[in-house]
């Protein structure tokens, strides 16, 4: 607190290993973990069933698209922005999938070049249009979400098309113990690790902070901000990708349930709305946990109209316990 | 340096070598002027002082040299070169470099990343290296003779203290050819830490352009200094040979200063607002009385808990111990309803934030705080908005064609009128007023205290914090100074002069 500090005399900084305490603590990643071990654990016990490894691949597998778009998102909301195209893009690199992807490993290698240009493009406009003109990033983007899901409407206006055997084999590709989700999860966290070090991961800390202190500091903002919206653009269209691995059938409104769930996702994995705290390891964390509880619900017999109350519970859980131990974090410290 | 006390409307006698000459610099944002001609010059190794008051275009010149903003007419030159940065970054390429008076340090990223920013060391495959950054922090801050700050710890940790010398070291770290530095002193505890760096680095031709209010630091470091008042520079001045009145003069023109002190004998009069033994967050202990009547002022720096105390009468913050009486009873002020009810009337700091409802005419915004007593059935008429908002405006000199324009198109001086004229409509009679002639023009300034005068003479009071200690001499018939929460000094009608003041708020003054 400021206005301390002129009062009181200058207290010495916190020894080290303290503040390293109330980081790990003060982040929201040690709180996901923590109730994804809970919810597993609880799962385990429920569900005699599903105690196999190959069940815990299919479920890990089932969960990455939502984790795929949520890491999409943790990007834009650390920059205290807000990015509603996720739902639409996820739609349209869906329909693309199921309309126009090859055989093969090539066919592979070229949705995922499609979806990511897809995404690119998608996210450009939106950084442009948040960070240069200005746009409120709520508006922005749901107008870009309106436009795309037309677009996936006009490439397959119902349910339809096929994905090829390739695409859709591809989560469930095993090499030895691990599998192509936990290999994508990898990627993204050791991604996640290099971005963290490089002066645009804390050029995106930074600009969701205090974005007049970060241009006063020389970074260029309007640039941390496009760039934030165009990787996010790009984990949408992999998101898309993953789906229809999964459902290996196209949808035009495939991406709806991801709009809300995503910012779940993000919300339970501690990464603060207002900006600047956060990551992605949290997100990936919320994702498991979401889908977790909505597979558990869903074993247990109870109604699907039951899980979204489940969900939105256990989020509310999450928030107020990220809030109460950045609290904690935070007192104490003058 | 060579100033010679010819003229003092412009020195005659400037440096032969010149590292920027700024010449005719006119800004203006929309219908505000903030900068309407401005033109100085400084010389290497100069240490060379802005002194105006509030919104006279200081912070709009640190912008414009830092290419935050850019000038509507004028030229600037850095050495022999045109100099139009057009953005900050390619103005610390020009090597100029300025350590900012709202910090521009990010509260959650460590010391270290806030020290190399916006490009921090990389190591191995271009990765930012941790260790590198730390090595790099540690030695800045030993260069620069700050020893007590871990380069690990999160600003967010750190004292307001600490945080200003964090500022200055990046600045400096740039090696700028010209350090431009905006209040650098406003929170330091020891201002000579500062001092010395100063000497060091104008030794190695560094020029420095100080801006701060304190008027015995920039005698002291500064060879001349360049006047501004109301955007225009009014002249450059070897400070030397200067009296402090003839710089406030010319700061503030001559006309200015005769508002009549009021002729009440306060102790006389009853006590309108009284607060006992008053402690909470940053104030300890605060005893006072405001009489009908009277125009109390209070004087201090930042971050001297005048904020809490006043947000604490408006019910924005907790009152922890004492008590607060008005006319007499009692005051509940657990929120800013029952202060309101008490008669309280708070102008509040942030002027855009807290103050005005954007988006709602002028109008609409001063008869909020009577939409109450005015609506017929819960709806509010435009008539009878007009007959409730027309005196008050009148009084205040809000042309009635603002009326109806929505509050954010107005300039900053109006907005601050509209925002008085709601506090005095309010049916308050105890006026807590903070900062209220934050960045307005001077005509403005003279509107504003002509009507807390009256205000007062009609029988409420004002309390009155301001951040400059000219206008409570102006304004106030007594002023507490408060220091580290405390009341340090109580000043009475003729004692009040900014010497005492100054000497009172930084902690020097008699008790």
């Amino acid at each position: 607190m400021p206005q301390d500090s002129a009062i009181s005399a200058q207290p010495r900084t916190l020894p080290s290993s303290i503040g390293a305490i109330r980081a790990i603590f003060g982040s929201g990643a040690v709180i996901a973990a923590i109730l994804y071990l809970v919810m597993f654990v609880l799962y385990l016990a429920l569900l005699p069933g599903a105690r196999s490894y190959s069940h815990f691949q299919d479920q890990l597998a089932n969960s990455l698209p939502l984790a795929l778009a949520a890491v999409g998102g943790t990007f834009v909301v650390l920059t205290r922005g807000f990015d509603l195209s996720v739902a639409g893009v996820v739609s349209l690199a869906n329909v693309l999938v199921a309309t126009y992807s090859m055989k093969g490993t090539t066919g592979i290698l070229l949705a995922a070049l499609m979806v990511c240009a897809v995404g690119l493009v998608v996210g450009a406009v939106n950084g442009i249009l948040i960070a240069y003109l200005r746009l409120q990033p709520i508006a922005c983007t749901l107008a870009t979400m309106i436009i795309t899901s037309g677009i996936a409407l006009l490439i397959m206006d119902a349910p339809g098309g096929n994905v090829p055997s390739a695409i859709g084999n591809l989560l469930f590709e095993r090499f030895g113990p691990l599998s192509m989700p936990m290999i994508t999860v990898g990627v993204v966290i050791l991604l996640w690790a290099v971005i963290r070090r490089t002066d645009w991961g804390v050029g995106l800390y930074a600009v969701g902070a205090d974005e007049t202190a970060s241009r006063l500091a020389g970074i260029a903002t309007a640039s941390v901000k496009v760039r934030a919206y165009c990787v996010a653009g790009m984990f949408y269209g992999l998101a898309g990708l993953a789906l229809s691995s999964i459902t290996v059938s196209g949808d035009p409104t495939a991406g709806n349930s991801f709009l809300l769930q995503v910012f779940a996702a993000i919300a339970i994995g501690g990464t603060s709305f207002a900006g600047g705290r956060g990551g992605v390891v949290g997100t990936i964390l919320g994702a498991l946990v979401l889908m977790l509880v909505q597979k558990l619900l869903f074993s247990l017999g109870v109604s699907s109209f039951y899980t979204g109350i489940g969900q939105g519970v256990l989020m509310i859980a999450a928030v107020l316990v990220g809030a109460f131990s950045a609290h904690i974090a935070k007192s104490n410290n003058t | 340096m060579q100033g010679e006390p010819a003229d003092l409307v412009r020195d005659e006698s400037a440096p032969a070598e010149l590292l920027l000459r700024v010449q005719s610099l006119r800004k203006s944002y929309g219908p505000t002027v903030a900068l309407e001609d401005v033109s100085f010059d400084i010389a290497p190794g100069e240490i060379h002082a802005l002194l105006g008051e509030n919104g006279a275009g200081k912070s709009t010149i640190v912008k414009l040299l830092n290419g935050i903003v850019q000038p509507d007419q004028g030229t600037m030159h850095l050495g022999e070169a045109p100099y139009h940065p057009h953005s900050i970054s390619v103005a610390r390429q020009h090597g100029v470099s300025t350590a900012f008076q709202e910090l521009s340090l990010l509260p959650n990223l460590t010391v270290s990343s806030n020290l190399m920013l916006p490009h921090a060391k990389k190591g191995r495959f271009g990765m930012i290296s941790e260790r590198q950054n730390l090595e790099a922090a540690e030695a800045l801050l030993t260069e620069f003779g700050v020893t007590d700050v871990d380069p690990r710890s999160l600003v967010a940790n750190l004292p307001l203290a600490s945080r200003q010398r964090i500022e200055i070291v990046r600045a400096l770290a740039q090696r700028p050819r010209l350090l431009v530095l905006d209040e650098p002193t406003a929170a330091l505890a020891e201002p000579e830490w500062l001092f010395g760096l100063l000497e060091r680095v104008t030794a190695r031709r560094t020029a420095v352009i100080y801006i701060s209010h304190r008027l015995s630091e920039v005698r002291r470091l500064c060879s001349r200094g360049t006047v501004l008042r109301n955007g225009c520079s009014i002249g450059t001045v070897p400070l030397r040979d200067v009296a402090d009145s003839k710089i406030f003069e010319m700061m503030v023109g001559l006309s200015q200063r005769n508002t009549a002190r009021s002729t009440v004998a306060a102790k006389q009069a009853k006590p309108s607002l009284q607060l006992q033994n008053v402690s909470g967050r940053n104030v300890r202990d605060v005893s006072l009385t405001v009489h009908d009547g009277e125009i109390l002022g209070v004087a201090a720096l930042e971050g001297q808990g005048q904020r809490e105390l006043f947000r604490i009468l408006a019910g924005l913050e907790k009152l922890e111990d004492g008590q607060v009486t008005t006319s007499g009873t009692p005051a509940k002020l657990a929120n800013p309803k029952e202060a309101l009810r008490a008669g309280i009337g708070f102008l509040p700091e942030e002027r855009k934030t807290e103050g005005i409802f954007a988006g709602l005419r002028t109008a609409s915004n001063i008869s909020i705080a009577i939409a109450g007593k005015i609506s017929k059935l819960g709806f509010i008429g435009t008539q009878s908005e007009r007959r409730a908002v027309a005196d008050i405006a009148a009084q205040l000199d809000l042309p009635v064609r603002f009326q109806n324009r929505a509050i954010e198109a107005l300039s900053g001086g109006n907005q601050q009128k509209a925002l008085l004229a709601r506090v005095m409509v309010s049916g308050a009679r105890h006026l807590v007023l903070y900062d209220p002639t934050r960045g307005v023009d001077v005509g403005t300034k003279q509107t504003i205290y002509a009507n807390i005068r009256r205000f007062v003479e009609n029988g409420g009071c004002a309390l009155v914090y301001s951040t400059e200690l000219a206008e409570l001499v102006q304004l106030c018939d007594r002023c507490v100074v408060l220091y580290g929460g405390r009341v340090a000094a109580v000043y009475d009608g003729h004692e009040i002069q900014e010497e005492r003041l100054v000497a009172a708020v930084t902690g020097h003054g008699e008790h």
